[in-house]
Formats: structure tokens, C-alpha cells, sequence
């Protein structure tokens, strides 16, 4: 048991662009699905909200950069109390106003980072943004470990 | 050779059941297949149907991008034509009714309730 925070790690530093989420997302997916036992609800409600949290920054963490800077996402699991957490930063200068659409065709990612997990926490600052989602109750798949 | 079809991508058909136009959707919504989808309501609103129906049985993945791109479709058709959405499953319908969507545009679990409701 003592190899298990190794294997399940997930560490990814990539452009804040559309297509690097939607690809971070697709690994995020299969990571998930490799060393976790999910519901499919769990499994949807995980990735949404990871995605969701992506496309944030990467439609606004450097939207008055002259070019995208970086995302990152980390993924930690405590096997003690079975919580999962994925952290999503950036280091751009998105706000939560600046989502917070007058247009109600827009702006659902945030509500959704909320109903979809146990605890979000946005934390925006001059520096960037960190977004942290939490799931409780999440049982890692022990059959899958390699070493 | 078969080509697979990519699980990233979106795929988007239309057709008509009398006067109601279908426009079914598979695979990713997200926010860079959502404009795929976007087109193909607009395309369809084009031939004046008595109702547009959004077929999501067939997404694997829904993100708030592509459920922008419906309220949006809503409220743009206004009284030109009536709208609803077909989907059901973890992937589409919770997240449309956990953001209060399911209140604003009529959302139906199969095509079939849907053809059905937009008889009345």
C-alpha cells in the first residue's frame, strides 16, 4: 500500500488553450478510470467539473496576454480518508466577474464546478487563479497498481 | 476501410419527422465542437420547421459551452418555432438539470416523449 500516492498522481502543465484542455481532460479521464472504482455518475460528474474548470482558464486566464500562458492541473488522493482532489491554476488574470455573464446562455462553469463536487474553492488573485475541486468517498481501484 | 469516428469530435445530422426538425448530435459538446452544434440549429431553423428537437441521446460528454449554445438556441428561436432537447444519463441530463437548464428549455429522456409532447 505504501507505493499508492506514487501511482496515483496526475501532473500536467500545459497551454491554456482549448485544445490542451480537451486533451488534458481525455487523459484526466483515462487516469481516473485506471486507479479509481467510479459510478458512471461519479466518473461524468468528475471530469465535467475538471473540464469545466479548464475551459476557464482557457478561454480567460490570458485573455489580454499577447500569447496563452500556462495551466496547470494536479490531481491528489488521500487514500486515508478517500478524497480526491484535482487543483487547476493558472498564473493569468481571470475573476470570477469576468464569468459572470448578464448573458444567460453563458457562465454555467462555475454553478457546475459547484454542483458537481463536494467542495470547490476558486482562489483568484494578482498572481493567477487556483481552482480547487474535492470529492469525498472516492475508492481507488486497487487491482490496477502496477508495482 | 472503416474509419472510426473521433471520440473528441462531434457529429451533428438532420432530419425531419414531419414538421419538426431533428437535429441529432453525438459524441463530444465542448467548447470547440459546441459552434458545430450552434450551426446545425441554425441551418435547421433556416427551413422554418413548427419545432426544433436537439437529439443528445448519442453525447458522451456535455460541457457548459454546448449547453450555452441550447439556452442560446431557446431563446433565439423565441416564438418562431418550438425547442426541446433529448437527453438522458449522467453525462447530459444531470448536469442540464443540477444548472437549472431542464426549468428553461423542455428536456425529455427520449426522442420518442419528445415527438409525442410536441404534437400537443
Amino acid at each position: 500500500m505504501t507505493d499508492v500516492g506514487q501511482s496515483a498522481q496526475f501532473t500536467k502543465d500545459v497551454r491554456a488553450a482549448p485544445e490542451d484542455a480537451a486533451q488534458i481532460r481525455r487523459e484526466f479521464s483515462s487516469w481516473l478510470s485506471t486507479h479509481f472504482t467510479l459510478d458512471p455518475t461519479k466518473a461524468s460528474d468528475v471530469v465535467l467539473a475538471v473540464n469545466e474548470a479548464l475551459a476557464n482558464a482557457a478561454e480567460f486566464a490570458y485573455v489580454n496576454a499577447p500569447a496563452p500562458g500556462l495551466m496547470h492541473v494536479r490531481a491528489d488522493y488521500d487514500g486515508d480518508a478517500s478524497v480526491l482532489t484535482v487543483t487547476i491554476s493558472d498564473d493569468g488574470a481571470w475573476r470570477i466577474s469576468e464569468t459572470d455573464h448578464k448573458n444567460p446562455a453563458r457562465g454555467r462553469g462555475i454553478p457546475l464546478m459547484r454542483a458537481l463536487t463536494d467542495h470547490a474553492v476558486i482562489d483568484s488573485n494578482q498572481a493567477g487563479t487556483e481552482v480547487r475541486l474535492q470529492w469525498r468517498h472516492i475508492d481507488q481501484d486497487c487491482g490496477s497498481r502496477t508495482t | 476501410m472503416t474509419s472510426q469516428p473521433d471520440p473528441a469530435g462531434c457529429s451533428v445530422n438532420e432530419s425531419r419527422v414531419g414538421e419538426v426538425s431533428v437535429v441529432a448530435v453525438a459524441g463530444t459538446v465542448d467548447m470547440l465542437t459546441a459552434p458545430q452544434l450552434e450551426e446545425a440549429i441554425n441551418s435547421a431553423a433556416k427551413s422554418s420547421p413548427s419545432a426544433i428537437v436537439v437529439d443528445m441521446s448519442a453525447v458522451e460528454f456535455l460541457a457548459s459551452a454546448g449547453m450555452g449554445v441550447l439556452v442560446a438556441a431557446h431563446e433565439q428561436l423565441g416564438d418562431a418555432a418550438r425547442f426541446a432537447v433529448v437527453a438522458d444519463g449522467p453525462a447530459t441530463s444531470r448536469p442540464l438539470k443540477l444548472v437549472g437548464i431542464a426549468e428553461v428549455v423542455d428536456l425529455f429522456a427520449t426522442l420518442d416523449e419528445a415527438l409525442a409532447a410536441l404534437k400537443t
